[in-house]
């Protein structure tokens, strides 16, 4: 056998667990993050018991979603049933793998990069309508409906924001999208494609189901949405699967938006310094929107996506695309 | 200028940032209570009941006249009494009240002639069972030493005295009344 190919291999493993870790504490303890942060916005004070000022929370939170009963109703669909959260976890989770988090650190430099990222993240709707429908219940049905319907209407105005990326840097792979901001005379995507940017900010916290975008979950009218059925841990992958959807969400938006690691000078010694600097930025953006906005209403969610957002990223790409070829 | 309020989503912004100022520039205000903080209610609080002790006897003070149970809105009081052979006055045998049915409105002490029931000022006595809030006479007594223990001398609650009653209609004892 070749040895260098061996070699690959184990480095491959070696760096997704590392990947996987990192990623699997950073929405441990997001979640810990948003409850202080939305407790100091309303003056509380948020988790404070486990561990010196509550960090122990999510650890805490964790054995003790282990230990619940799993209560499955006996009406369910059992394998789509068991399958469903796996599904939204899964496909959340494994968009993390194509973002470059440095030049030598990214788990596939795949040349279609992006496509996959949009791809998974439609596909994770997969996941609610399978737990909706396997769910047996009118409100998860609903909740699963509504959550279908929001993902395909939002995943549009998203994919042509992204697009507008894509042509400006002529390529579809995360690593060259990075390369190319660096090149380009700004520096960052952001400031010639700020309408692409609000676009998909906007568009992306209504892909990972947040507030005020959180229609599916929706407590008061639909009991928690199409995860009504699940209990335990099974309910915990759910939220696990949003946070997940965040971290990517927020590192695409890096990538593409913010010039990834390439920030706008080097660190010496810490090579992700920029690109967490600015993932937590956004990170922190999502849970202050979350403190701030009430839910919007079915109709209004509906018409926001489709006839402000898709047109106006539309209109974006355009003009990109007439500046493009005239320059 | 509407048009770019609407589009510059100014209103959004300025949500944003009375929650990012709320996030930067103020304390919590929650109470950290059994730990840090503590919570010292208002006198005249309605807590647990206990029953006054007489200093001189050592016995309560109460002289089985019924009115507390009669006037007890939730009837959770219940009375037992005796009449002493040699001076013909009433000897309490048994005083229970049921807190979990007690409203706390305070009417027991208002209209005790003697001020010797109470609704004192303590309010941590929660319990695992039910045995543990039904008093009975002895529970009673031992509850107003608990709470006397912790007071500074004379105690006198407001609720002794009714409001709005001319000081002559009120009984001797609690006219004179000024503290234990």
């Amino acid at each position: 056998m070749d040895l260098s190919w061996l070699t690959a291999v184990l480095l491959l493993i070696i760096f997704s667990l590392v990947l996987l870790i990192l990623a699997l504490l950073h929405v441990a303890y997001l979640t810990y993050a948003e409850r202080k942060i939305i407790a100091r916005m309303q003056q509380r004070l948020g988790p404070n018991r486990v561990g010196p000022r509550g960090l122990l929370q999510p650890i805490a939170d964790v054995l003790k979603l282990i230990q619940k009963e799993d209560i499955v109703h006996p009406h369910v669909d059992r394998p789509l049933f068991a399958i469903a959260p796996l599904v939204s976890l899964v496909c959340a989770a494994t968009g993390l793998s194509l973002i470059p988090l440095w030049d030598r650190f990214v788990l596939s430099n795949f040349n279609v990069g992006l496509l996959f990222i949009l791809a998974l993240s439609s596909l994770s709707a997969y996941g609610v309508i399978l737990s909706g429908w396997a769910s047996n219940s009118r409100y998860a049905f609903l909740g699963a409906l509504r959550a279908s319907a929001q993902v395909i209407s939002y995943e549009i105005a998203m994919s042509l924001a992204l697009l507008s990326i894509v042509l400006m840097a002529g390529s579809f792979n995360l690593q060259e999208i990075v390369k190319a901001q660096v090149a380009s005379p700004f520096k960052i995507n952001l400031i010639p494609q700020i309408v692409a940017f609000f676009v998909f900010m906007i568009s992306a916290i209504a892909e990972t189901n947040r507030v005020p975008f959180d229609l599916p979950e929706a407590e008061t009218e639909l009991v928690a949405g199409y995860f009504t059925e699940y209990s335990g841990i099974r309910f915990a992958l759910f939220y696990l699967a949003e946070y997940y959807g965040m971290v990517v969400m927020s590192a695409l938006a890096v990538t593409c938006f913010l010039g990834g690691y390439a920030g706008p000078f080097e660190v010496p010694g810490l090579p992700f310094f920029w690109f967490l600097l600015k993932l937590y930025v956004l990170l922190f953006f999502y849970i202050w929107v979350r403190a701030t906005l009430p839910r919007y209403r079915y109709d209004q969610l509906m018409s926001l996506g489709w006839k402000i957002l898709i047109p106006l990223a539309l209109v974006n790409l355009f003009v990109t695309a007439f500046i493009k070829l005239m320059f | 200028m509407k048009l770019l309020e609407k589009i510059l989503l100014i209103e959004i912004w300025k949500g944003l940032l009375l929650t990012l100022k709320k996030l930067l520039l103020d304390k919590p205000v929650t109470i950290q209570y059994p730990e840090k903080d503590k919570v010292i209610p208002a006198p005249g609080f309605r807590g647990r009941h206990a029953l006054v002790r007489d200093p001189q006897s050592g016995d309560t003070l109460c002289i089985a006249c019924m009115r507390c149970a009669r006037v007890c809105p939730s009837q959770c009081i219940y009375i037992e009494y005796e009449i002493d052979a040699e001076t013909k006055k009433r000897k309490v045998k048994r005083y229970d009240i049921e807190a979990l049915r007690c409203v706390y409105c305070g009417y027991c002490e208002e209209v005790c002639p003697v001020n010797a029931v109470v609704l004192t000022e303590y309010f941590e006595y929660a319990g695992y069972s039910r045995d543990e809030v039904y008093f009975d006479k002895d529970r009673l007594l031992k509850n107003w030493d608990e709470f006397i223990a912790t007071q500074k001398r004379p105690y006198l609650n407001p609720f002794w005295k009714p409001r709005g009653l001319p000081e002559k209609y009120l009984p001797v004892r609690k006219r004179n009344f000024t503290g234990v």
